[in-house]
This record gives structure tokens, C-alpha cells and sequence, in this order.
């Protein structure tokens, strides 16, 4: 193979990682937008509607795997592709912990709004 | 097993005559990315609107639907998703080293499926604007 192009080092954790939730995230994604495009019309979605999606555990489960593996597939290819461009050192290290900082707090937020929509808190 | 190619200077904007079809792909995928990831914290701080009240939601989803240029921005962000998903596909079948010699019509597949699938949803999206 005479050309490749990637951001990613082959062989790396990073590189598995983005690799195995990427296999998820093509199903979930083209799920998600199926379900609330073309099944459910975004324009006729209410808060009862989430709420009956949301209370089912399976969809719960799946939403919120979704949401974990989005923000990391995401944050870990913006940390990649910056390294990739020449992120090195100092600035390397803090933009890691701003990386991780931000899909923490992501998760955290997207999780409570998960459980207020299932229901189970109002 | 695939070598890292020296690309050099790709981000000179003066290059991009001379990119190849695999270095559209990398940077397309990479455009499309930050717009993913972009839209995700997006996402999630609208739909927080749920914490405050069951009203709220429902009046700012239904608000956001009302207006047109939400409505193309979302037959954007379809095709963003789209054509992330299908080149993310040729890129798990180039790392599992199927179909290397055709790796410049996988993309432009990827391309031409992501307008015609992205076309044809207009009519739903657009629906129950006019």
C-alpha cells in the first residue's frame, strides 16, 4: 500500500480505541438519526415522547452508551489530530487534561439529563 | 502492512491542487469530525432545557423545528454524519486491509451516496414548513 493517511499512529490504544467505538457508533448514529428524523419527525418530538423513549431501559442503555462513546471517539480524535499537527509538550499535556475536563463533564451532564428524561427524577 | 506517508505541509493551502483522492478523504474526515463533536455539546446543552421543565423542552425543540434555516442545517449536519460513517467504513475496511486498490472509488462512493441520501431526505426535513 503505497499511501495512508490517518492522524492516528497504528498500534496505540488511542488507535484501537477510535477503531472498536467506531464499529458502535456507525450503528448507533444511523440509529439515532433514523429514529428521530425519519420515524419521529424532530418537529413533533415533546418532552412525554423522549420521556416514553426514555423510560424504556434498553433505549436508555443504548442512548447512554451512545453518549460515552461519542464524546470519547470525538475528543480523542481532535487530541489526535492536534498531536498529529505538532501538539507537543506543555501545551500537549494541557490540552489532554482540557480534553478529558470537557468529556467529563460532557458524560456528567448528558447522563442527568438522561435520568430527568427516563422519568425517574423531576 | 500500510507505511505512514510523509504528506508534509498538507495544511498549506496553496497544496490542495496536488492532494490525492486519500488525502481528501483524511481531511474531509477530519472537517467532518470537528463538526461531530462540535454539534454533540451543542446537542446536549439544548436538550438540558429538559432539566428546567417538561415545557421548556418541548417549546425550544419545537421552536428550534419552526425555523427554515434549522431545517437545512440539519439536512448539513445529516450529511456530515453520512459521509463521516461511510468513509469511517472505508477506513475500518483499509486498517483490515480489504479493497486497498480501490480505496480512490471507495471515496468517491462515499461522496455520491452522502449527496443522493442527503437529497432525498430534504422532502422530510423540509416537511411541514411550506
Amino acid at each position: 500500500m503505497a499511501e495512508h493517511y490517518s492522524s492516528f499512529q497504528r498500534g496505540t490504544w488511542r488507535w484501537v480505541l477510535q477503531r472498536v467505538t467506531a464499529v458502535f457508533l456507525i450503528g448507533a448514529l444511523a440509529f439515532h438519526f433514523v429514529l428521530l428524523h425519519f420515524v419521529n419527525h424532530a418537529a413533533d418530538i415533546t418532552f412525554a415522547g423522549t420521556q416514553a423513549r426514555m423510560s424504556n431501559i434498553g433505549y436508555f442503555s443504548l442512548m447512554w452508551l451512545f453518549l460515552v462513546t461519542a464524546a470519547f471517539h470525538g475528543l480523542n480524535g481532535v487530541y489526535n489530530a492536534l498531536v498529529n499537527m505538532g501538539l507537543d509538550g506543555t501545551r500537549k499535556r494541557v490540552v489532554a487534561a482540557v480534553l478529558v475536563i470537557s468529556g467529563v463533564l460532557l458524560v456528567a451532564q448528558g447522563t442527568y439529563v438522561a435520568i430527568i428524561m427516563s422519568g425517574v427524577l423531576s | 502492512m500500510s507505511s505512514t506517508y510523509d504528506r508534509g505541509t498538507v495544511e498549506s493551502f496553496s497544496r490542495w491542487q496536488e492532494f490525492s483522492a486519500g488525502m481528501w478523504a483524511w481531511l474531509l474526515h477530519k472537517f467532518t469530525g470537528w463538526i461531530l463533536i462540535g454539534y454533540l455539546f451543542t446537542h446536549i446543552a439544548v436538550l438540558s432545557t429538559a432539566t428546567q421543565s417538561p415545557e421548556m423542552y418541548t417549546d425550544t425543540l419545537q421552536g428550534l423545528e419552526s425555523l427554515l434555516i434549522v431545517r437545512f442545517l440539519e439536512i448539513g449536519l445529516l450529511a456530515v454524519a453520512i459521509f463521516h460513517i461511510l468513509n469511517g467504513i472505508r477506513l475500518l475496511m483499509v486498517d483490515l486491509g480489504v479493497g486497498l486498490e480501490s480505496q480512490d472509488k471507495s471515496f468517491y462512493a462515499s461522496l455520491v451516496l452522502t449527496a443522493v441520501i442527503a437529497l432525498a431526505s430534504i422532502p422530510t426535513f423540509l416537511g411541514g414548513m411550506f
